[in-house]
């Protein structure tokens, strides 16, 4: 059983097939990037890109994934040279405590690849399932429209 | 109980483990120390090599970016580069400091970081490149970290940002150790101050569970009186498929004498009871009618960080190590000596980043529990908390209620009474046993609750007083500890004194108002909102309507707020436009200050519109975010936020705000309605029309 993780072909052990697709991430593959912060979906702090889509990595099955391109904020910048969301994300000081950020981050990656001039509308539709406790949606805002000019 | 052998597997790569020995967990709680820091001290946090410096953060990271100030702080003294200082994390091998609470990393530490560097830089500069250095404390004037210019009032890039857009391994879950298993433990659904004990499980049907390790009687202390049972795991998702095989019979000791928190914490029926016991204010006001007589009830709130708390536990020969998102490293680190029978020396805990605090990582629990199940399973242990957990196990804002009465006599404020009922905060019932806290109770009262009672006006003859009752449901630090509760229901009183004064809300607070910072601040807040020329947006029916609150935050830190809210036919409110004034001295970092600022105003909100716990029979029924839900991104309207330009020396900034956004809010809603917000979260059927 195999997938694309972050564009190469991984194998998923079977043991690991019917963990949350989260732990295979994190404690398989050593991508600590995704978080767990609710397990249920709602919080959006383990979000991933499946097939193009934002998806919430703790309530999808990992055996779920064979055959099928994951990303996760590991993959987003070359080397060094930062994607325009994290350059973004840093030149407007978005984090706080930052656990739900790398969360946001791949969310406002989706989003911006699927409609690269988002309206606040269309911004807070893909957002607003991304939970802050810290509260630094107003820097979220001003940094997804700010990549979206950068991209 | 009864200690019985739980498992003796063999085979099946299994790993056997028996319930061990008949631990007697410690009755005397381990009370955290709180040294000061100085400038001897700093000195361990900076060092030199070939010319580069590494500066160990004294303090615990958890979102108020003081890794960033201080390094800012250091660099300006030194009069290094920025990438000259390397930042590390502290563990407990570093000189035992104060913990990171009630917003004093800056006002406490970059001084003394500042006076350390000062002196480092002399010595290198002597030509000296080895040895100690000694400090000479200078006056404040000759420190270049506290005058503005270079480093300090600029806004670097945050430490750690790289890290967190790349998701580099950073908090507590993230760490990684050989051969590490996943842990829990499970304990009963009840009030933690009742005691409870697995009575019977399911041990075959939890051991066919794939991935299965070990289920632990020795599972570390209780949680209050809540005795749990560990689950050991080879990988963290079987955890859930073992608790559920396992299915554990809890043996609960009845049920707890105050089960019914709302009618406890409930101030008319606990001042028909008799005076309370605490004051926090001595005036003698007149008896007699009032012009207002107000009650204002706020309830049991999370803390809701997006993290979960965390805990990796190692044991190497007779030494344990633990990884964890602490607020207090040492706090963990005395109470982990303690409740395995270790020399401070044998235990070391690395403070790792935290994913959300506000006060509630002041305690020690799920890493004492990854400490025994490290222990059970000879192997590194990891636990994180489920949400469930959070709600369950940690402790929350206590539920306050609260009475204030006024009487206004030619426009002013002549008489006024405040009176409280609420819970622990400072001494939190998850560390204080209740014999221990009724002497507390008795030679203190609880300075947690008290805070921000005594209002920041001239209020003639005033009276405050408050009473702290221990519930079923664990209560302690919440941001900003009683400050936001207690400003809430002053700043609605104050507005609702205003108003039968017919007086401007702004103005009335002025007149009422002596420390100049605060009428600063009041003034420029009003400025900036036009105070007296609103543009409140306005949609189809909705009614709108614009509130003021200032408030003083530890009687250092200076801060108001205006709020916009528009209210529909149904009652629902939201907040369209927020202004706040902050004045916190000098500022070493104004984008993370307004970063605190804007933090708090979401809290505000959240405080006005949705916080709160659910609790029935005396425990807490909420487990995820939809049943306690927090303030998301379509809550959150346009924020501008102005700091007030100071060469005072620094105080904080990480919880002022919430001393002024809800009043601000509340009295907007009174504002766009005509009717005061009593209960909170906001009611909204009593606002409907």
């Amino acid at each position: 059983m195999s997938f694309i993780l972050n564009g190469e072909s991984r194998e998923i052990p079977s043991e690991w097939a019917d963990e949350p697709l989260l732990y295979l991430l994190r404690e398989h593959f050593g991508l600590t990037g995704a978080k767990y912060g609710c397990g249920v979906g709602i919080c959006g702090a383990c979000t991933v890109i499946v097939e193009g889509d934002a998806v919430r990595s703790c309530v999808m099955r990992a055996g779920d994934v064979e055959g099928v391109a994951v990303r996760t904020v590991e993959e987003l910048a070359a080397g060094e040279r930062l994607h325009p969301v994290q350059r973004a994300w840093l030149d407007l000081a978005v984090p706080q405590c930052g656990y739900c950020q790398s969360g946001q981050i791949m969310a406002a990656v989706a989003l911006l690849e699927q409609t690269p001039r988002p309206s606040e509308t269309e911004i807070e539709a893909a957002m607003d399932g991304n939970l802050c406790r810290c509260g630094t949606y107003r820097r979220i805002r001003a940094a997804i429209t700010r990549a979206a000019e950068a991209v | 109980m009864r200690r019985r052998a739980l498992l003796a597997a063999a085979g099946g790569g299994l790993v056997a483990l028996i319930g061990a020995g008949a631990t007697v967990w410690s009755r005397v709680p381990v009370i955290p120390k709180r040294p000061q820091p100085d400038a001897e001290t700093a000195l361990g946090w900076i060092a030199h090599r070939d010319g580069r410096y590494t500066l160990t953060l004294p303090r615990a990271e958890m979102g108020q970016n003081i890794t960033t100030a201080l390094k800012q702080v250091a660099c300006a003294e030194l009069g290094v580069d920025w990438n000259a200082v390397e930042v590390r994390a502290h563990d407990t091998d570093m000189s035992e400091v104060k913990a990171p609470v009630g917003s004093e990393s800056v006002m406490l530490f970059a001084e003394p970081l500042a006076q350390a560097c000062a002196a480092l830089r002399d010595a290198l500069k002597a030509g000296r490149s080895a040895g100690a250095v000694t400090v000479a404390p200078r006056p404040l004037a000759a420190l270049n970290a506290f005058r503005a210019g270079g480093q300090i009032g600029a806004s670097p890039e945050i430490a750690q940002g790289r890290e967190i857009v790349t998701g580099a391994p950073l908090y507590a879950a993230d760490v990684a150790r050989p051969g590490m298993l996943f842990g829990r433990v499970l304990r009963a659904p009840a009030s933690t101050e009742v005691a409870s004990r697995p009575a019977r499980m399911n041990l075959a049907a939890a051991r066919s569970v794939p991935g299965f390790v070990a289920v632990v009687e020795d599972c570390g202390p209780p949680i209050g009186k809540a005795r749990g049972i560990g689950i050991v795991a080879r990988r963290p998702g079987a955890l859930d498929a073992i608790a559920e095989a396992l299915s554990v019979d809890w043996e609960i000791e009845g049920t707890h004498p105050r089960a019914d928190i709302a009618s406890v914490v409930d101030i008319d029926s606990r001042l028909a009871e008799g005076p309370l016991p605490h004051r926090v204010l001595e005036g003698k006001p007149e008896q007699g009618p009032w012009n207002v007589d107000l009650r204002i009830d706020i309830p049991l709130a999370a803390h809701g960080p997006i993290e979960p708390r965390a805990a990796v536990a190692e044991w190497r020969g007779g030494a344990l190590q633990v990884w964890s998102g602490t607020q207090d490293a040492f706090y963990i680190r005395d109470f982990l000596a303690d409740a395995f029978g270790l020399g401070r020396d044998a235990v070391t805990v690395q403070s790792c980043r935290i994913g959300g605090a506000f006060g509630g990582r002041t305690i020690c629990t799920v890493e004492a529990e990854a400490a025994a199940l490290a222990r059970a399973a000879g192997a590194p242990v990891k636990i994180q908390w489920t949400r469930a957990q959070e709600f369950a196990l940690g402790f929350h804002r206590p539920p306050s209620s609260h009475r204030i009465r006024t009487r206004v006599t030619d426009g002013r404020i002549a008489d006024w009474v405040h009176e409280q009922v609420s819970s622990h905060i400072l001494f939190t019932a998850a560390a204080v046993p209740a014999w221990m806290q009724r002497a507390t109770d008795l030679v203190a009262g609880d300075g947690g609750v008290a805070r921000g009672m005594a209002a920041p006006y001239l209020l003639g003859r005033a009276r405050a007083a408050y009473n702290a009752i221990r519930l079923p449901v664990h209560t302690g630090p919440w941001r900003g500890l009683g400050g936001g509760p207690n400003a809430l229901a002053i700043e609605s009183a104050v507005d609702e004194a205003a108003l039968a004064a017919g007086a401007d809300p702004l103005a009335f607070r002025l007149a009422h108002v002596e420390d100049p910072r605060l009428a600063a601040v009041l003034t420029r807040v009003g400025e900036i909102a036009s105070w007296g020329n609103p543009t409140v947006l306005k949609e189809g029916q909705e009614r709108t309507g614009r509130g003021i609150a200032c408030g003083i935050y530890k009687g250092v830190s200076y801060a108001a707020a205006v709020a916009d809210v528009a209210v529909d036919r149904s009652g629902t409110a939201r907040v369209t436009r927020l202004w706040c004034v902050h004045d916190c001295g000098l500022v070493i970092n104004p984008g993370q200050v307004r970063a605190q600022c804007e933090g708090n105003l979401v809290w505000s909100i959240g405080m006005v519109l949705s916080d709160e716990l659910l609790s029935e029979e005396g425990r807490v029924v909420a487990e995820t975010f939809g049943d306690a839900p927090i303030p998301r991104m379509t809550e959150v309207p346009p924020i501008t936020v102005d700091l007030i330009q100071s060469n005072r020396p620094p105080s904080g900034a990480g919880e002022t705000v919430i001393v002024v956004g809800p009043g601000a809010i509340a009295n907007a809603i009174r504002t766009a309605t005509g009717r005061r917000p009593r209960r909170f979260p906001l009611q909204t059927e009593e606002f409907a029309t």
